[in-house]
């Protein structure tokens, strides 16, 4: 078990390298000149050779490629993580000011997706092709449709037409103020839980199915065992397993859908500050985000990974 | 073709008149299994014809130009003039919405075919060839899964400059793991069946065996990897629009007119977020529908999963 969470481990750190190379070369190697990429193909044949001189020299892009890589991981590593470009502003400070925002969000999507896909997809389960079930299984594929930052601007409009409320726009940390803090948070994270909670409810519906044909189950039912001992004890515990898998795929659904989601609701989280980078064109800011973003995304899955051999006594390793 | 001589002795029938069906019979053919094996996915599939058709033939069917302002009519709520309102500057949201289904849906089925394709292309040398070379292909692989897409897309698409080929190429990378495992999957289970071990025997190289003999078997799951696949491109390039690095604006496309929507001011006029989200779904709706029945039809083991 130890060797094997080690492995993950070293493979997890392994693909956190190779996440850094892809994002350097991205970011730096393939717009070919990194000003390009700051000011545009437009802005960038504006400016004089001097210009560009003094740019290149003032942002330490002058330096070769690898010595430039080097010096981002160093600043990683010293938790400094560079300037934006455009704002007086540490990109590390930036993410403790913003990120608590999206993490919550974050949190409470994943919580909300289990609360909610879980018990439809065993309803689902339980009465296959009845009235529930196809209820169950309409919406599960129209929310799989159903784009999440589209969702969120149409909440906005329902709350403010008929309600007349408009959430706070000013981002305030958990501690401070509670009420405030969840009257933003909770409507992104409702907005994402409801795209995963139909792959959730999908994925619990098909692997309860399977399970529930087993022999166990027979032998639970046949015992004269209630039914509802059988679902709980004998068939769930083993219909989950596949269910937090997907839970860690569906991580980069949450990751990534935050960013439109948190701009449709105008949150003041991370994912407006990657929005706000990319329409400003800020590399660095840029750079460091994208990393994070994926960091967490494979840490995670290393998690679920560890959980999973961890909960799944056949696995032995 | 023996046995066929025999019950008729005389001259062999003239090709055409074989009771073989021609390919469009076939097609034909297969196309009425669908339909009564999965009506449902076949409704949506006519729907999907229906909206390509729609993005095909637009200019013919919008009832103005999508691009010309109108300072009379701004902002004016759906009416028998404007269908769908117009939006800031008096664009008729309906031409709009009509001519964003072009490059919205342009862009994500380039991208799903690019994506795919190379994917596919990868995956099956990685997994025919092997050794250090599919080592190598498969952490190239995992490294790139280990972005949530629509982040790398965003990234991509900010590096090479905005523009429709840019956004068709971000896109793409983002779908080429997916290509890259599953085909991979298929190469593997191929290598050591007993007709590309004789095709290896009698001397093929490995370049006409991937050709002839492993490609032919990944037909079918590529088409479901790409029609699955659709739906989701859609979605990004909506997203990627709504973030502004999409298609560059004035183009209309879904996300460009949702993030146009925004720009009035804190609340967006009900009419330029409610139509263009619409099509969004609809369009999803039709191809990932349409997308579960090719797969059941395609790969009966996974009939009812997923």
């Amino acid at each position: 078990m130890y060797k094997y969470i080690l492995r993950r481990l070293a493979f997890g750190g392994l693909t956190i390298f190779g996440v850094s190379v892809i994002i350097f070369m991205v970011l730096r190697v393939l717009p070919g000149d990194p000003l390009v990429a700051i000011f545009g193909m437009e802005g960038f044949t504006k400016l004089t050779a001097e210009e560009r001189a003094r740019y290149m020299a003032d942002l330490g892009l002058s330096d070769p490629l690898p010595v430039q890589y080097l010096r981002w991981l160093r600043d990683i590593a010293a938790g400094k993580l560079g300037k934006s470009f455009f704002r007086d502003e540490n990109v590390a400070d930036l993410i403790i000011r913003r990120g608590p925002l999206s993490a919550e969000i974050g949190i409470l999507s994943v919580i909300f997706s289990w609360i909610l896909g879980l018990p439809v997809g065993i309803i689902s389960a339980l009465r296959p092709n009845s009235l529930a079930d196809n209820t169950a299984r309409f919406f599960s594929i129209l929310f799989l449709a159903v784009p999440g930052f589209w969702l969120g601007m149409l909440i906005v409009l329902a709350l403010l037409f008929w309600f007349g409320y408009k959430a706070p726009l000013i981002g305030v940390p958990l501690w401070v103020d509670p009420w405030t803090n969840l009257q933003i948070v909770i409507w992104p994270a409702v907005v994402l839980a409801v795209g995963q909670a139909a792959y959730i409810a999908r994925m619990a519906r098909s692997s309860l199915l399977e399970v529930i044909r087993e022999d166990y189950v027979r032998t639970a039912r046949a015992k004269g065992l209630v039914e509802q001992l059988v679902v709980v004890r004998h068939a769930l515990p083993n219909a989950l397993l596949p269910i937090i898998t997907l839970s860690g795929i569906l991580m980069g659904f949450v990751l990534a859908g935050s960013i439109p989601v948190e701009r449709a609701f105008g949150v003041p989280g991370l994912g407006r500050a990657m929005f706000t980078a990319v329409i400003e064109r800020d590399v660095f800011v840029m750079q460091n985000l994208v990393f994070l973003y994926s960091v967490v995304f494979v840490v995670l899955n290393v998690l679920v990974d560890i959980t999973y051999a961890w909960l799944d006594p056949r696995i032995h390793y | 073709m023996a046995q066929r001589s025999d019950t008729y002795p005389v001259e062999p029938l003239p090709h055409h008149v074989s009771d073989a069906p021609s390919w469009l019979g076939r097609a034909f053919q297969g196309l009425r299994l669908f339909i009564r094996r999965n009506p449902l996915s076949a409704f949506w599939g006519g729907v999907a014809l229906v909206i390509i058709t729609i993005a095909i033939i637009a200019p013919l069917i919008a009832p103005y130009d999508p691009l010309r302002a109108n300072f009379r009519r701004m902002t004016k709520a759906p009416d028998a003039q404007n269908y769908f309102g117009t939006d800031q500057i008096g664009r008729d949201n309906l031409s709009r919405v009509i001519h964003g289904s072009r490059s919205s849906l342009l862009v994500a089925i380039s991208a799903v075919l690019l994506g795919t394709t190379t994917g596919s292309l990868w995956g099956l040398a990685s997994g025919y060839i092997g050794g250090r070379f599919d080592i190598v292909s498969q952490r190239l692989i995992e490294f790139l899964q280990s972005f949530p897409d629509l982040i790398l897309a965003m990234a991509i698409s900010m590096a090479l400059g905005t523009g429709v080929g840019t956004v068709i190429v971000a896109i793409a990378i983002t779908r080429i793991p997916f290509g890259g495992r599953v085909i991979r999957a298929v190469a593997l289970s191929l290598k050591e069946i007993a007709y590309v071990e004789a095709a290896r025997g009698i001397g093929a190289s490995t370049w006409r065996i991937m050709a002839r003999h492993i490609l032919p078997q990944c037909v079918a799951p590529y088409l479901i990897l790409a029609t699955t696949h659709l739906g989701v491109a859609i979605i990004i390039e909506a997203a990627l629009g709504f973030l502004g690095v999409g298609v560059p604006p004035p183009t209309p496309t879904w996300g460009n007119l949702l993030a146009d929507s925004l720009n009035s001011g804190l609340v967006p006029p009900w009419w330029l977020v409610v139509f263009p989200g619409l099509a969004i779904t609809l369009t999803v709706l039709a191809f990932n529908l349409f997308g579960d029945g090719i797969r059941d039809i395609l790969d009966p083991r996974l009939r009812g999963s997923r």
